[in-house]
C-alpha cells in the first residue's frame, strides 16, 4: 500500500521530534490544511499496527512511540526498570486518568482518605502533573496525567483507557471533562535534549 | 444487645436530670434548645468529673456523644442553613451513600485494570529513551525556587514558635466576647469583623468572636452583611434598645 505524500512527511517529523508536535505544527511545515493532518494521521495510525511502533497522541499532540508488545526488548536494550506502584497509588491515579482535572478534594471524597501522599509520589514518578487552579472557592490544583502516564501504561491515547464494569453491570468510560485540556502543558513540560 | 453506660446526671438552669432525657425532650422540641446554655452544661459537668477520683470513661464518652448532638441541634437551630435538606439521621441519604458505594467500586476495578496493565510490562518508549522510572523531582523546580521554598519553611517554623510563646493556654468564653462586642457595637455603630480579630488573631479567638456574632445576630442586637464570598463582614446596630452596661473593655487580642 502507497501511502500518502502527507502521511510521509509527518513521519519523517515525528521521527526526528525530541517532543510531541502538534497538529497545527504539522500541517504549517507540511503545507497542507489541519484536515489533510488528521486523514494523514489516521492513515499512519493504520499503517503502524502491524509495525513495532504507534501514533500517540494526548488531545492534539502527536509522538511517534514504540509497540507495547516490543516492551520487553527495548526495555532489556535502554536497560529500564519495571515500574512499580502500590496499590493506593494506583486508585488515586485511576480518579485523575478517568475524571482529569480533577482535584485532591475529589480523590478523597471517592476514596475517603486523605491522599496528600499518593498524589506526591505519583507526581514525583511524573504520572500524573499540576493543570493549574479551578475557579472555585479555594481555587483547589487541578491535577491530569502526562505523557509518561500514557507511556508507562501502554496507552496510545486517554480513549485507550480501560472500560470496566460497574457493580451494576455496566460499562463506565472515563468521565473526562475537558479532553483539549490534556495537551498544552504536557508539551512544554518536555524539556529538549542538548545539542 | 449490650447496654450502654448510664446517662451522665447534668443540672442546667430549667433541667436537672439524665443527658440522654435532655436530648430527648430537645429532639421531641419539647425544650427549647436555644434556652438551653450548653456552655453551663459542660462546665458544671466537667467540675463534677474532676472533683471524682477516677475518670469514669465510660460515661464521658456517653457525655461526649450525647452533648456533641445537642451542640449540632443548637447550630442548626442558629443557623438554619446548617439544617440538612434531607430527613435522613446523619445528613446522607441511601442513594447518596449507594452512589458514593459504586464509585469507589469503580475506582477500585479501575485501579485494578491499569495495575494489570502495568504488570504485563506493555509500556511504550519515546525517542529519547522512555519516561524515568525512578522517583525524580516534580517539573519546573530550580535551585531558586528551592531556596525560596526552604526561606518561607523557616519562617514558618519561626512564627509557629513564637506563636506558641505567645499565646500559652488562652482561653476566650463566648459570654464574655458577645459582651465585648455588643459594648464595641454601642459606641461604634458600624464594625468590621476585620477591626474584632486585630492584626494577628489565633484561632480560638477568631471561632469565639464569630460565635460571638452569630448570638448577637439571632438577639437581634446586630445586622450583619457581606457583600462577597470571603469578603469583609460588616456589623451595624440594630436596634438603640440596648446600652453597654458592666461589660468590660475590650481587650487587645
Amino acid at each position: 500500500m502507497t501511502r500518502s505524500a502527507n502521511a510521509i512527511a509527518i513521519e519523517a517529523i515525528l521521527f526526528v521530534a525530541e517532543k510531541p508536535v502538534s497538529r497545527a505544527e504539522l500541517a504549517k511545515i507540511a503545507g497542507a490544511s489541519p484536515r489533510a493532518i488528521e486523514a494523514a494521521l489516521i492513515e499512519l495510525e493504520a499503517h503502524y499496527e502491524e509495525t513495532g511502533l504507534r501514533l500517540q497522541h494526548e488531545g492534539d499532540d502527536w509522538q511517534i512511540v514504540t509497540a507495547p508488545e516490543t516492551a520487553r526488548f527495548v526495555a532489556a536494550y535502554l536497560g529500564a526498570d519495571r515500574l512499580r506502584v502500590s496499590s493506593a497509588s494506583l486508585e488515586t491515579l485511576a480518579v485523575i486518568a478517568y475524571r482529569q482535572p480533577a482535584t485532591r478534594a475529589e480523590v478523597e471524597a471517592i476514596r475517603g482518605v486523605n491522599c496528600d501522599q499518593t498524589i506526591y509520589t505519583l507526581m514525583s514518578r511524573r504520572l500524573i502533573e499540576e493543570r493549574g487552579r479551578r475557579e472555585t472557592p479555594g481555587r483547589p490544583i487541578e491535577y491530569g496525567t502526562t505523557w509518561e502516564f500514557l507511556e508507562c501504561f501502554g496507552l496510545t491515547s486517554l480513549e485507550g483507557l480501560p472500560q470496566v464494569i460497574t457493580p451494576e453491570g455496566q460499562v463506565r468510560l472515563p468521565e473526562l471533562d475537558r479532553p483539549e485540556a490534556t495537551s498544552r502543558r504536557s508539551r512544554e513540560g518536555r524539556e529538549r535534549a542538548p545539542g | 444487645m449490650i447496654t450502654g453506660p448510664q446517662a451522665p446526671h447534668v443540672a442546667v438552669e430549667g433541667f436537672d436530670g439524665p443527658l440522654d432525657l435532655l436530648l430527648e425532650l430537645v429532639e421531641e422540641k419539647r425544650i427549647d434548645i436555644l434556652t438551653v446554655r450548653l456552655g453551663d452544661l459542660a462546665d458544671e459537668y466537667l467540675a463534677r468529673v474532676r472533683a471524682l477520683d477516677a475518670l469514669p470513661a465510660a460515661e464521658v464518652a456517653e457525655f461526649l456523644a450525647l452533648a456533641s448532638r445537642l451542640v449540632l441541634l443548637k447550630a442548626r437551630s442558629l443557623l438554619p442553613s446548617l439544617a440538612p435538606d434531607i430527613p435522613e439521621e446523619e445528613g446522607e441519604s441511601e442513594e447518596d451513600l449507594r452512589a458514593r458505594i459504586i464509585e469507589y467500586a469503580t475506582t477500585r476495578e479501575r485501579a485494578a485494570a491499569l495495575g494489570d496493565k502495568l504488570r504485563t510490562g506493555s509500556r511504550a518508549f519515546h525517542r529519547e529513551g522512555g519516561a524515568a522510572l525512578s522517583d525524580l523531582p516534580p517539573r519546573g523546580g530550580d535551585s531558586g525556587a528551592l531556596a525560596a521554598a526552604w526561606a518561607k519553611v523557616l519562617a514558618l517554623a519561626a512564627r509557629q514558635h513564637e506563636e506558641d510563646l505567645v499565646a500559652p493556654g488562652e482561653r476566650y468564653s463566648v459570654e464574655q466576647r458577645t459582651g465585648e462586642i455588643e459594648a464595641l457595637v454601642a459606641l461604634h455603630d458600624t464594625l468590621t469583623f476585620g477591626t474584632l480579630l486585630g492584626d494577628r488573631p489565633t484561632l480560638g479567638f477568631a471561632i469565639v468572636t464569630f460565635i460571638a456574632l452569630l448570638d448577637l445576630y439571632r438577639r437581634l442586637v446586630i445586622e450583619i452583611a457581606q457583600d462577597e464570598l470571603f469578603g469583609e463582614i460588616t456589623i451595624t446596630r440594630k436596634t438603640a434598645r440596648m446600652t453597654a452596661v458592666d461589660v468590660p473593655a475590650p481587650e487587645p487580642a
